[in-house]
């Protein structure tokens, strides 16, 4: 089964691009082609200026790749998985050595350094999985759901870890699940449904893309009379949805005075007016298509076409 | 960061090698990190020389007299199966992991990771090596020829146990769980070392069987370390090539192994996954 129909990405050196979509939708088939684990059947891609396919070690001397599982070895202790990595990076010793005792401390795994990884909670994995994904101090670092399954205090840290990358020059392609996640760090969301970029923006761009901000009243109850009253005062777009009634607001505040306005002349008793500004969650339904399952591909056999530039 | 590439063809050689190394290291830390592991195999040539060598032996007999003797080249070589199915075993237990989807993202030479866990293969193999050399002496295998002839039949052993760790290799990258690894990587092991003449003479085979023996490439190993030791060589070759060319024979079929198993090792490793 083909899982990218056609993906057309370009991120900019040195800012956060997220790709989002639901499971299965191609996230990750497009982020294993990128960091040369999965050559595609048609098309090109280039990390850092080179070709993944014919340049592959120079991207990957360029790249570091954090994947939805931490792939640390649960062997060897915090440190020997850094330094381990680092000269698999062919860093001098020395270099390593000393990188590896930064990234514990920033990461707060120092206490934790010298102990064997498999006695490490998830939380703790899937730090020392992204500092081994540092050591080498990559011009692109692929994240790959580098949250799921974390709790909020450890999502909180790797986000901050996420964003001084970024400050310090680091070009970061993210997928993620979360639109939150998107929300909070991206600088550029491409949504991927069923193996093609459905949508693409800043996230603002995206919620525009979806419709503008709508007001919305809120009766006490569906009473029909006064369902019709308030349709009257809030003119012909306005769309009735039980005891809620709610009409584009292209204008935003002042659109919002305008149906106080009209409201209060016609002495309707409303429980609430609010101004409501589409959420990434709604944008994502809308772009998506919200009843359309989530396509389950049995694998990702077929790489199918893709077509990136990351960093360039 | 600049990101640290080999100027020329001599610094690839050198990376090359030192991935090798690096490869080697981190398998020997992982060895040294079960000692459980290490224990079952040093104590696993001395349940081999009780159990063959005097619960079995005392009723086998081959024609040159001691058995005892005769048994120890082939358990010698029946080790090296068994850390065939270590290799397999570790190989899955690396996928199983994701430590090898990591691996394949490093700017490594891409069958140093192989080519270092067979390598460290050979060498957590020499400990357990060493307390069946002990076991042999304690039973009474006394090498008649030179210490030339004892290198060249230890180093020859050690090929063979590199060519039956690439088996290994091929075994676990097409196997979905380190139990699958072990549970299959064991017929082999039990197959060559069984159907050949590590514990008997297969001229008392039926036919069929006896064909499959004299061509088994443990049988040609254990008839070369026998030659060149000078002990007990019981089998009379009957008159099969592979059996009066014992050296030879396992020279080729241990290069014949690694030329197969090395393209469908590395091949293969280029392709999976979790």
């Amino acid at each position: 089964m083909q899982a990218l129909a056609g993906v057309d990405l370009d991120v900019a050196a040195g800012s956060i691009c997220a790709v989002l979509g639901r499971n299965g939708a191609g996230k990750t088939t497009a982020v294993r082609i990128l960091t040369t684990l999965l050559a595609p059947h048609a098309g090109r891609a280039e990390v850092a200026g080179f070709d993944v396919v014919r340049d592959a070690a120079r991207v990957r001397a360029r790249i570091g790749v954090t994947g939805q599982n931490a792939t640390v070895d649960s062997m060897l202790t915090g440190r020997e998985n850094l330094e381990l990595v680092g000269r698999m990076f062919h860093l001098p010793r020395a270099v390593a050595r000393e990188r590896a005792a930064a990234l514990l401390e920033r990461f707060g795994l120092q206490d934790a350094a010298e102990r064997r990884a498999d006695g490490y909670s998830g939380g703790m994995r899937r730090r020392l999985d992204l500092a081994s994904s540092l050591i080498a101090e990559p011009i692109v670092l692929f994240l790959d759901e580098p949250t799921t399954g974390l709790d909020p205090v450890a999502r909180a840290g790797v986000w901050r870890a996420i964003r001084e990358l970024v400050d310090a020059g680091t070009t970061v392609l993210l997928t993620t699940q979360y639109l939150e996640e998107a929300d909070q760090l991206a600088d550029t969301i491409a949504l991927i449904d069923r193996g093609v970029v459905s949508a693409r923006g800043t996230p603002a761009q995206l919620r525009a893309q979806v419709g503008r901000a709508r007001v919305r009243v809120t009766l006490p109850d569906a009473d029909p009379g006064r369902v019709a009253t308030v349709l009257d005062a809030l003119g012909p777009r306005a769309l009735p949805d039980g005891r809620t009634i709610s009409v584009p607001a292209p204008d935003g505040l002042a659109d919002l005075g305008a149906a106080v306005a009209q409201l209060r002349s016609r002495d309707v008793v409303v429980q609430d007016v609010a101004l409501e500004h589409p959420t990434l969650d709604e944008a994502f339904a809308a772009l998506t298509g919200a009843a359309a399952p989530a396509p389950q591909p049995a694998a990702a056999d077929t790489a199918g076409a893709a077509g990136a530039a990351v960093a360039r | 960061m600049i990101a640290v590439e080999p100027l020329d063809a001599a610094g690839r050689v050198r990376f090359a090698v030192a991935d090798v190394l690096t490869s080697v290291r981190r398998y020997l830390t992982r060895a040294s990190r079960q000692p459980d592991l290490l224990v079952g195999s040093l104590l696993m040539p001395i349940v081999f020389v009780v159990l063959f060598g005097y619960v079995f032996g005392s009723s086998i007999a081959v024609p040159g007299g001691d058995y005892r003797s005769y048994l120890m080249s082939g358990l010698f070589a029946q080790t090296t199966l068994f850390a065939s199915a270590a290799v397999a075993v570790a190989v899955a237990t690396d996928m199983k992991e994701g430590v090898i989807d990591r691996l394949k993202t490093l700017p490594i030479t891409r069958s140093s990771v192989l080519l270092g866990r067979t390598l460290a293969g050979v060498l957590t193999g020499l400990p357990s090596l060493a307390v069946m050399i002990g076991c042999a002496l304690v039973v009474g295998w006394r090498p008649q020829h030179g210490i030339g002839e004892m290198i060249g039949a230890f180093a020859l052993l050690q090929l063979f146990g590199f060519a039956m760790g690439w088996v290994g290799v091929v075994i676990g990258l097409h196997t979905r769980s380190p139990e699958s690894a072990d549970a299959i990587a064991m017929l082999p092991a039990f197959l060559l070392g069984f159907v050949s003449n590590v514990f008997v003479d297969p001229a008392r085979m039926p036919s069929w069987l006896q064909a499959l023996a004299q061509w088994n490439p443990m049988s040609a190993v254990v008839a070369a370390t026998r030659q060149l030791f000078g002990t007990a060589q019981a089998t009379p070759a009957h008159g099969v090539w592979s059996l009066e060319h014992p050296v030879v024979t396992t020279l080729a079929m241990a290069l014949l192994l690694l030329a197969v198993c090395v393209t469908i090792g590395v091949r293969r490793y280029a392709r999976v996954s979790r």
